[in-house]
């Protein structure tokens, strides 16, 4: 029982983790500099996600 | 040790069938995000669901396939500009060369096959992982999915401490027979410790699961679980722990003596609600000449102490087992003015080392020793380095300093921890290692990106040295 809930919680929590790990394209590539430089845009961008 | 049978009938079937289901869900995953396979491999080598199940997953070579994939999905898809290799990956894969001599001279060449079977694969992981480390939220999801794989063992472990008012050393029943791994009472005490600052970091920093109420209940509640772990499974190694654990965490408070008066009284309330099997064995600390255990160690070192001076490139794994070892337990009677002292003589042979530094100077020598010392030190140092230089960075690079400092304690943790339980090749330190090596080469990627300027704005640049 207490086994199960434990597994139940954890394993969910990863299932859940993946399932937003895989809308995120910034798991696979970052912006950097090279990539874009828009006008005006400085040193300080914004976080993912926050 | 092994514990006695636990009955393992009952609804095991339809836990087999959920467990192949998310198998199936996670590797999938990886599929469309490669990525995905790594943490299934952290998962699989951390929780080992081929061990909780009952059929199928115990045929199926689950972590060799993770492997393969991860490597594949590396080699063939994965952004390889700038990739950075770290010395102490060179230092690792020095020290799997090196242990790889020392299995095939070894002096019990059956059984250090058997260890080496699966170090090789903890430290060949520890060399490949920060490869595939490029990004924030690459390094973040690999500690998140090592955590919550580890949570899985933690809050089995804190419910049935609290179900059963504390189990004693060997007795708590963390779901799986055999006492290995991370499901061993001592590594576990120690390894859920250790991850209390990166699950703390988790509730300021984390992207994943961003930090709102409910993120951060589950986090403190994890940490309580954590807390718990020693208590339940009576480990001394881990009171140590936690002691050491508050003292780091001093370093990076804001209001110092709040942190301290809250700790002082939570640890008054905390030790008449702690179960008596553990005040028992806790207070056995100061007494250690009269407990057996405590004295087979201090004689198992000694020994290998002088195995070194004959052998100073080791005797390969699992040396230990030729050890013969006799030594007196002490035990003191009657009041300070008026004691006896009652020495036993204890005989006493293949005892485990009890130590991952007298695991490393018996096992693989004087050579074996400096590497996982260097290996594990320069993390240590890595980390202090880039606590200091992010301490005032731009916002979004705000996590950096803390991160640095969460992974900082807990190798330091580990380190300590590791003075009393032969975990020199605990996969999840090595992870943790990975995690270390992998934010350094991505913040000095970072740094040279930085450097880098658009030809139209004619800012001077100053490229800082990475490191």
């Amino acid at each position: 029982m207490i086994d199960n809930f434990a597994l139940a919680v954890s394993h969910g929590l990863i299932m859940l983790a993946v399932w937003l790990l895989l809308r995120r394209p910034d798991l696979d590539r970052e912006p950097g500099p090279k990539d874009h430089a828009p006008p005006g845009a400085g040193q300080g961008g914004e976080a993912p996600g926050a | 040790m092994l514990l006695p049978g636990r009955g393992k009938a009952g609804k095991r079937p339809v836990r087999d069938l959920v467990f192949i289901a998310f198998l199936g869900l996670f590797f999938l995953g990886g599929f469309r995000k490669p990525f995905i396979f790594v943490l299934v491999y952290v998962y699989i080598d951390i929780v080992s669901p081929q061990r909780l199940t009952y059929y199928l997953l115990n045929s199926v070579p689950i972590s060799m396939i993770a492997v393969g994939l991860c490597v594949a999905a590396w080699a063939l898809v994965d952004d390889k500009r700038d990739t950075r290799v770290a010395p102490r990956q060179l230092l690792i894969a020095l020290l799997l060369l090196y242990c790889w001599q020392t299995t095939r001279t070894a002096d019990f060449p059956v059984e250090a096959l058997d260890k080496w079977g699966w170090v090789w694969k903890a430290l060949a992981f520890a060399a490949f992982l920060p490869l595939t480390l490029r990004t924030r939220l690459r390094i973040e999801s690999l500690l998140l999915i090592m955590i919550l794989s580890a949570s899985s063992i933690i809050i089995v472990g804190g419910i049935k401490t609290i179900a059963s008012g504390g189990g004693g050393y060997g007795s708590l029943n963390l779901m799986v027979d055999n006492n290995s791994g991370l499901y061993e009472g001592s590594t576990i005490s120690t390894v859920a410790i250790a991850i209390i600052p990166l699950i703390l970091w988790f509730t300021k920093h984390g992207t994943v699961f961003p930090p709102d109420w409910k993120v951060k209940g589950f986090c403190y509640a994890l940490v309580f679980s954590c807390l718990l772990i020693p208590v339940g499974t009576s480990t001394r190694t881990g009171l140590l722990c936690i002691g050491l654990v508050a003292v780091l965490m001093l370093r990076d408070v804001k209001r110092k003596f709040l942190y301290l008066g809250l700790l002082g009284v939570m640890g008054l309330a905390a030790v008449p609600l702690l179960p008596s099997a553990f005040t028992e064995r806790m207070s056995t600390i100061k007494t250690y000449k009269a407990d057996e255990s405590a004295s087979t160690r201090l004689a198992v070192w000694k020994w290998t102490w002088e195995y070194a001076k004959d052998h100073p490139f080791g005797g390969g794994f699992e040396m230990y087992r030729q050890n013969q070892i006799r030594y007196d337990t002490e035990k003191v009677e009657g009041t300070a003015a008026n004691s006896t002292v009652e020495k036993t003589l204890t005989i006493d042979k293949a005892r485990a080392f009890h130590s991952a530094y007298f695991e490393m100077l018996g096992e693989q020598g004087w050579p074996g020793l400096i590497l996982w010392i260097a290996i594990n030190l320069i993390g240590i140092v890595r980390m202090e380095v880039i606590r200091q230089r992010y301490r005032k960075a731009s916002p979004d690079q705000a996590w950096v300093s803390p991160l640095a400092g969460a992974l900082q304690a807990a190798h330091i943790v580990y380190l300590f921890g590791a003075a009393f339980i032969a975990i020199a090749f605990q996969p999840f330190i090595y992870m943790l290692i990975g995690a270390q090596i992998g934010l350094d080469t991505y913040l000095a990627r970072k740094r040279s990106e930085a450097s880098w300027r658009p030809i139209k704005r004619t800012r001077p640049t100053t490229p800082e040295p990475a490191a």
